[in-house]
């Protein structure tokens, strides 16, 4: 079987294996191109299915968290990498209400996403319950607490700049 | 003008001792800097040193534009160098803000922070820019 | 009990940039390092929701002087990716001879700033002189040395002529002829070794749990390099190794670069043997919206995987962009690295992990048993590392 043909079956054998363990919790779960997975779950479910990937394909690796502020909610995106079988890269996202923007960390499981929660949390508000230091991390000292730049209704000139 | 003063300013000019600054640049500029110092353009044989400490320096030569984190502890660094110090802004970012102008996080040039004597347009700035540059505070130094 | 804060000073992806250590010693020895990011946020995720592409393009170079084409071909292969954008096979080919171009000047810079690091300066200058030539072919490419601008949605802006080819092979012989000579340094070279080897391990195992990336975790024998594992432009077809070292130190890293700079002699030649002669470089009409959609591209910049995430509305500005560099994935492991060194090896270990240093950033001591604070500049800590290596007589 070609290297290509090996991976793509993977891929597909992963997708069905995070459907199964997730069952209803599965909002979402595609395979967009070769080596570009998509699953979105519901809040909480993001630590099953990223629990799943490390005990049963030995995944690691975080390669960033990102935070989009969607109006009404913040949808928060897990971007990890398998490199080992399949060597793919896997979405796991999530909504958070923006009222209350609240999600489990997932640095207990894998400790690499440490720096990626802290930043989405400092620019955009979303707290990590349960990570081991979530304070600020890039933003200036001084820079004033509940404000939120990379949410929408924030925009530089607010803060008497050009 | 007495005989040591005549002489402490000819080796000012013969011999500028450096300071090199980063306030937050994308560093572009930082290794056009380091470039100027390297054998093809080669400005030690000019007397130039790069110092690491501020008490050394003459010259501050700063890179990057001002971020609001550095802005308080660049004007330390500046007070810590002895005077008479000259200041060089290097790089669009360092004269203006350059293309970060706008940016949440960013003051604007140096001069948002401290008087510059001499600056260096370019993004970067080629070294024989610079070079330019520093044979232009030179030659503002030998007029004082 | 020791704290664990680690201040990170200067770096400049794409929202940090100075860094400050807070390292706790006991005695000579390392043993706990605590980073601090935040100096250097400038605000370029949310500067590029109010840009266009195009202004995007420019900004998104600057975040990063020396991975700057990395940083541009990454954000836009994710606009390319998200609104369904076709890149001629030509353009291929220009944007992988550029990215290793870039890798080539990269790893030398580095290499030279590494030798600076153990007090050989002779590498230094004799490496910056011979990436001289690098900079004179992108500059004959590009127009500029440093911040090319090759890239625009949907293709390159400038063409490689056969002359131009024949003057980038022309370089790249002396690279090649120079780069092995390095190679041999580095691999017989005393200095180089008893200053690198057995200092900053980091094992696979824990740097993959923290997540490092690049020829920091290639040095501890892990396959992780994106343009093997998740090919983009034209890694598939090139013919190149993926270069992994087993000591898992500083020395392996240094041997990392070295060896992937050869690799990378060798695809700008497959590059050059291999691309069109004739075709297009560019959209006919200058590509300003993105359709909708979303894309997640990866890239391996010098120091390791690059990563983006875009957003695209069917404007002409995007409407989220997600930059994580490779130097924020790296941070993590630096406590591992540096736990166990002597306070001399900390320069070089800390180069070893390639972050991007400004001369501004201080490192703070905390000697735990005697209740000592002090902080050092850089080039303090070079002074005292010297001094230390020669009373030790460690050459």
């Amino acid at each position: 079987m070609s290297r290509k043909k090996k991976e793509s079956k993977n891929e597909e054998k992963l997708l069905e294996e995070l459907k199964a363990a997730l069952g209803p919790q599965v909002e979402e779960a595609y395979i967009k191109r070769p080596r570009r997975i998509h699953l979105k779950v519901k809040p909480g479910a993001h630590r099953k299915a990223i629990e799943y990937m490390r005990d049963n394909w030995d995944l690691w690796h975080v390669s960033t968290i990102t935070g989009v502020d969607l109006g009404e909610n913040i949808e928060v995106i897990f971007h990890l990498w398998s490199f080992k079988e399949p060597q793919t890269a896997i979405m796991v996202r999530t909504m958070v209400p923006k009222a209350n923007p609240k999600l489990e960390t997932i640095t207990d499981i894998l400790p690499s996403s440490n720096f990626y929660e802290r930043e989405v949390h400092d620019l955009l508000g979303v707290v990590f319950e349960g990570h081991p230091n979530l304070e600020r991390i890039i933003l200036p000292e001084d820079w004033p607490k509940g404000i939120y730049p990379l949410r929408k209704d924030w925009q530089p000139a607010q803060q008497g700049e050009e | 003008m007495g005989l040591l003063s005549r002489l402490i300013k000819w080796a000012r000019i013969k011999s500028p001792w450096i300071l090199h600054l980063n306030t937050g640049g994308c560093n572009a500029c930082d290794i056009e800097v380091l470039a100027t110092l390297m054998p093809r353009f080669d400005v030690e044989r000019f007397g130039i040193i790069l110092m690491g400490s501020p008490r050394h320096a003459d010259v501050l030569v700063c890179t990057g534009p001002i971020t609001k984190q550095m802005k308080p502890r660049f004007r330390k660094l500046y007070e810590q160098v002895p005077d008479p110090k000259f200041v060089m802004a290097v790089g669009n970012c360092a004269c203006t803000g350059g293309v970060f102008k706008g940016c949440y996080g960013i003051e604007g040039g140096i001069d948002t922070a401290i008087p510059v004597d001499i600056y260096v347009p370019g993004c970067p700035p080629k070294p024989e820019a610079i070079i330019d540059g520093v044979a232009k505070l030179l030659a503002k130094l030998q007029n004082l | 009990m020791s704290r664990n804060i680690i201040p990170i000073g200067p770096q400049h992806p794409a929202l940090h940039e100075p860094e400050h250590f807070q390292i706790i010693v006991e005695g000579e020895t390392v043993v706990d390092v605590k980073p601090r990011i935040g100096y250097v946020h400038r605000g370029i995720e949310k500067a590029l929701e109010n840009r266009t592409y195009i202004q995007g393009a420019f900004l998104v170079e600057r975040v990063c002087g020396i991975c700057s084409n990395a940083h541009q071909c990454t954000f836009m292969m994710a606009a390319e990716e998200a609104g369904g954008i076709e890149v001629s096979e030509k353009a291929q080919f220009i944007r992988t001879i550029v990215a290793e171009l870039e890798r080539i000047h990269s790893h030398l810079l580095w290499l030279g700033a590494a030798g600076l690091e153990i007090g050989f300066e002779t590498l230094f200058m004799y490496v910056w002189r011979d990436r001289e030539v690098v900079m004179d072919l992108l500059e004959a490419i590009s127009g500029n040395r440093v911040n090319y601008a090759m890239n625009i949605l949907g293709g390159v802006r400038r063409d490689i002529s056969p002359e131009l080819a024949d003057k980038i092979r022309k370089g790249l012989d002396y690279l090649e002829e120079r780069t092995n000579y390095y190679k041999k340094l580095c691999l017989e070279e005393s200095t180089i070794h008893k200053r690198t080897e057995d200092i900053g391990v980091l094992d696979p195992v824990t740097g993959v749990k923290l997540g490092a990336v690049g020829p920091t975790i290639r040095a501890s024998g892990v396959k992780f390099d994106v343009r093997k594992n998740d090919p983009h432009l034209k890694y598939d077809e090139a013919d190149f190794e993926l270069i992994t070292w087993d000591t898992c130190d500083t020395f392996g890293r240094v041997v990392v670069r070295v060896l992937e700079t050869i690799e990378s002699i060798k695809i700008i030649r497959w590059c050059l043997d291999h691309m069109p002669k004739k075709g297009d470089i560019m959209p006919e009409k200058l590509i300003r919206r993105v359709p909708e959609g979303e894309a997640y591209s990866r890239f391996e910049a010098q120091r390791g995987e690059l990563v983006y995430y875009l957003k695209s509305n069917g404007t002409d500005k995007p409407y989220r962009v997600k930059i994580r560099t490779p130097t924020m994935a790296n941070i993590l492991s630096l406590a591992e690295i540096l736990k166990g060194c002597y306070i001399a090896d900390v320069p070089i270990a800390l180069a070893s992990i390639d972050p991007c240093f400004s001369c501004e950033d201080r490192v703070t001591f905390v000697d735990i048993e005697k209740g000592k604070t002090w902080t050092w500049t850089r080039e303090e800590l070079r002074k005292y590392s010297r001094e230390f290596n020669e009373r030790e007589k460690r050459w």
